[in-house]
């Protein structure tokens, strides 16, 4: 068996090809990079030249892994700003309308479908709840993103006090549908009625997916 | 918006087609982060990396019509980050110093600690802004993003051999780099 590499040698291992022994020094780096320096074949378990290579790139990798390894959370807002100049693109400007002896008061759509949204999310057995806000008559970015589907119902109409929600929700696996779907309506009947005034509502509620309890 | 229940990426883009922006931010929401740490360790710098995180969601969003189903909306995003990564960096031509920890800077640190810590930050940082920006980008997504060669592929249109190659080159590089800082 040959000697062990010196300090001098490893300082150099990256300018060759191979090492002593003929193993491969970007495979051993790879490996190394990898995290699989510890998992050694049975070469490397006898070889005092690979051993002491991924010693030599196990230092030198260390940064690269610790930093790799340092969380980096999103900005606060990020999710917000993104989703703000989404509605922007939107042109989501339907309100619903209520006039007073005080004046005028406007809520857009989308507040009266978030406001939906979170009402149904209550009702037990359902999983998520999704309340669309966009009109038919999309913006071209929203009608591209969307294949300008239009839904066969309004998907939240406002016209005054009145308001058609259309809610997508998915429901518990085993949980019966319908029963959930009418708690669903007549909870965020009430809840738009308590909250936001408003008189005439139709709850539209499509169940399009049962959930398990993995979420799957 | 919170969800009671992790839906999968597949059922929040098929509603976010349908024009259920709820969904749409959820998505954005479970994946912010990822695109912002790439854009940050592509692009070199939190504002011009909030900015690309920000332009490559809403991006998304607008494009979700050439979504391919077979593809998962993570790594769609993936691509989408990096390609812009490198458009920004071609218009620029200026790659500048790299913080590819942000703001996250551990402020329980011993100060020595943290000084050592910020040297090697530092040196992993220039060395990683001076690779050419596809040895940097198989880098981030492999060695800091986890993906697998297949996945990065994906990610860059390229083949598991051409991200081996890069990864090799960059590999030697970052390593002759930062044996000479140690």
């Amino acid at each position: 068996m040959s000697d062990p590499p010196s300090d001098r040698q490893a300082h150099h291992l990256l300018a060759s090809a191979t090492l002593a022994c003929g193993a491969d020094v970007d495979l051993l780096l790879e490996q190394v990079a990898d995290g699989l320096g510890g998992d050694r074949d049975a070469h490397q378990r006898e070889c005092v030249h690979c051993q002491a290579a991924i010693e030599e790139f196990s230092a030198v990798w260390g940064p690269v892994t610790e930093l790799a390894g340092n969380p980096v959370p999103a900005p606060p807002g990020l999710t917000a700003a993104v989703m703000s100049q989404i509605r922007v693109l939107v042109r989501d400007v339907w309100y619903t309308l209520q006039t007073t002896n005080l004046g005028v008061i406007r809520i857009a759509a989308r507040t009266v479908a978030a406001l939906a949204r979170d009402a149904a999310h209550t009702v037990p057995g359902v999983r998520v709840a999704l309340g669309r806000s966009t009109h038919g008559g999309l913006a071209t970015p929203a009608e591209r993103a969307t294949f300008g589907h239009h839904h066969p119902h309004a998907a939240v109409g406002v016209l005054g006090r009145t308001a058609v929600v259309d809610l997508a929700v998915a429901v518990s696996y085993g949980d019966p549908v319908h029963e959930v779907a009418r708690d669903i309506q007549r909870h965020v009947i009430s809840s738009l009625r308590d909250n936001l005034g408003l008189q005439t509502i139709t709850v539209n509620v499509t169940v399009d997916d049962t959930l398990a309890d993995d979420g799957q | 918006m919170q969800s009671k229940v992790e839906v999968g990426d597949t059922y929040l883009v098929a509603r976010a087609r349908e024009g259920y922006l709820d969904a749409y931010e959820l998505l954005a929401q479970r994946h912010s982060a990822m695109a912002y740490r790439v854009a940050l360790r592509l692009c070199g710098n939190h504002h011009d990396a909030q900015d690309l995180a920000q332009e490559a969601l809403i991006a998304a969003w607008q494009n979700l019509d050439r979504f391919r189903a077979d593809s998962s909306f993570h790594t769609w995003l993936y691509q989408i980050v990096t390609r812009r990564a490198l458009n920004k960096l071609t218009r620029r031509r200026d790659t500048g110093s790299l913080d590819l920890l942000g703001d996250a800077a551990d402020p329980s640190a011993e100060p020595a600690a943290q000084a050592e810590r910020n040297f090697a930050v530092d040196a992993v940082t220039d060395a990683l802004a001076a690779l050419p920006f596809a040895q940097r980008a198989v880098v981030v997504l492999r060695h800091f993003e986890g993906l697998s060669y297949a996945e990065v592929a994906e990610v860059t249109h390229s083949s598991v051999p051409a991200v081996r190659s890069h990864l090799f080159r960059a590999r030697r590089t970052l390593g002759t780099k930062l044996e000479e800082w140690r």
